[in-house]
């Protein structure tokens, strides 16, 4: 395994107090949370800092810490000493990490006989595509979770599931699966896993529960004499009735045609009127015949 | 060695959680969800039963509540901000606005 320096994620010393710590963890939370921070990798960055926070601070887990050691550096092959568990009862493995992976291999044998606890549950994200939302999907996610290999000891390991995505999901909805947690304790069964379902972002569309938002491009003629027209949408191609004297900006609902949700969400189509480019004479001809027989000014009052 | 195995979920919001079982997919004791319940910060004081948007923001609320000792109207009042901004950001995407 390698070895973290949680003191330099954080940006502090080894001799920092609690206070210090925890000053030094909001700051660095302010600085790269991921709904302010413009941070190439703020994401990646928020998880560093919440991973060595979770360790450094708590004061037990703090302490088991510092036994590993000084003189290691950051990304080094690493082993801890083989006794040093023994010394801290830090109640175990607390997320994915470098110290749940210490204690993973640490074990859980001195609980002792007797002592059952049902796994703790799990949390993870999945991302799908909106098409995956109206059709259903299955999609896989990689967990990192202990394993034990036997006589106390564990190590963490990439468990691959493939999952079953609903039709009907819309974004932030969770998904449980049961017994799919951490393994539990004593004889006592596994807790479960929940995937919060995300989207990926698709500069076409916007949702917002299960209405879905979709700009459609059309041609001045076809908003101002109207047309039917066939638009490619998540739900398949639709073919749609361009009201004449529409702006761009106009939205036509497809009721029932959003997200199939338990309460179907609707598909709101919005006109975006695009002109065709001047770039010939002849293109340039039909403007110049508008701006003499149409004596249109959209400025006037 | 990597297992592969099809596996089939409940939707929260097609089932909805109870007191019991959103402390326990939190890591907390039901008093702190019943607190939070009676404080009008979480769910509804009506009906305790639990949405996917429900265990979502449990969670965030935890996680202000014990890393800034966030007092649980200060952190309600975060993560409703946060979600404004977020809703924002998306209209403007929308609008074909860059996100500044």
């Amino acid at each position: 395994m390698e070895y973290k320096d949680y003191y330099a994620t954080l940006g502090i010393d080894r001799g920092a107090t609690a206070d210090d710590i925890k000053k030094a963890y909001r700051k660095m939370v302010r600085k790269y949370h991921p709904d302010v921070s413009k941070h190439e990798h703020a994401d990646a960055k928020t998880k560093d800092i919440n991973e060595a926070y979770a360790v450094l601070g708590d004061a037990g887990k703090r302490a088991a810490y510092d036994a590993l050691g000084r003189g290691h550096h950051a990304g080094e092959q690493f082993q801890p000493p083989p006794d040093w568990s023994e010394h801290f009862d830090v109640g175990g493995a607390g997320a994915d990490d470098f110290f749940a992976d210490l204690f993973a291999r640490a074990g859980r044998a001195r609980h002792g006989r007797g002592f059952q606890m049902r796994g703790d549950d799990l949390h993870a994200t999945i991302t799908i595509d909106l098409v995956d939302a109206y059709l259903g999907a299955t999609r896989t996610v990689t967990l990192r979770v202990p394993r034990s290999e036997g006589a106390g000891r564990a190590t963490m390991q990439d468990r691959t599931l493939s999952v079953n995505i609903p039709r009907g999901v819309t974004p932030g909805q969770q998904l449980r699966l049961a017994g799919q947690g951490h393994a539990g304790h004593g004889g006592a069964g596994p807790g479960d896993l929940y995937l919060e379902i995300g989207f990926v972002p698709d500069p076409r569309y916007r949702i917002e529960g299960a209405q879905v938002y979709e700009n459609v491009p059309v041609t001045p003629w076809e908003a101002a004499l109207g047309a039917a027209v066939a638009v490619p949408t998540p739900a398949g191609t639709v073919e749609v009735t361009i009201p004449a004297g529409s702006q761009s900006g106009r939205k036509l609902r497809l009721k029932g045609k959003g997200i199939p949700a338990a309460a179907p969400g609707d598909l709101y189509l919005i006109l975006d009127v695009v002109l065709p480019p001047a770039n010939s004479d002849k293109a340039r001809a039909v403007y110049q015949a508008m701006a003499r027989d149409l004596a249109f000014n959209p400025r006037a009052v | 060695m990597v297992t592969n195995q099809i596996a089939i979920g409940v939707l929260i919001d097609e089932v909805t959680l109870d007191v019991d079982e959103l402390a326990r997919a939190c890591r907390v004791e039901p008093d702190w969800v019943v607190r939070h319940v009676q404080a009008g910060v979480l769910g509804e004081q009506a009906a305790p039963r639990f949405r996917s948007s429900d265990l979502a923001r449990a969670r965030r609320l935890l996680e202000l509540e014990r890393h800034f000792d966030a007092d649980e109207e200060l952190a309600a009042l975060v993560i409703d901000l946060a979600d404004e901004v977020r809703r924002l950001r998306a209209r403007l995407r929308a609008l074909g606005l860059k996100d500044a």
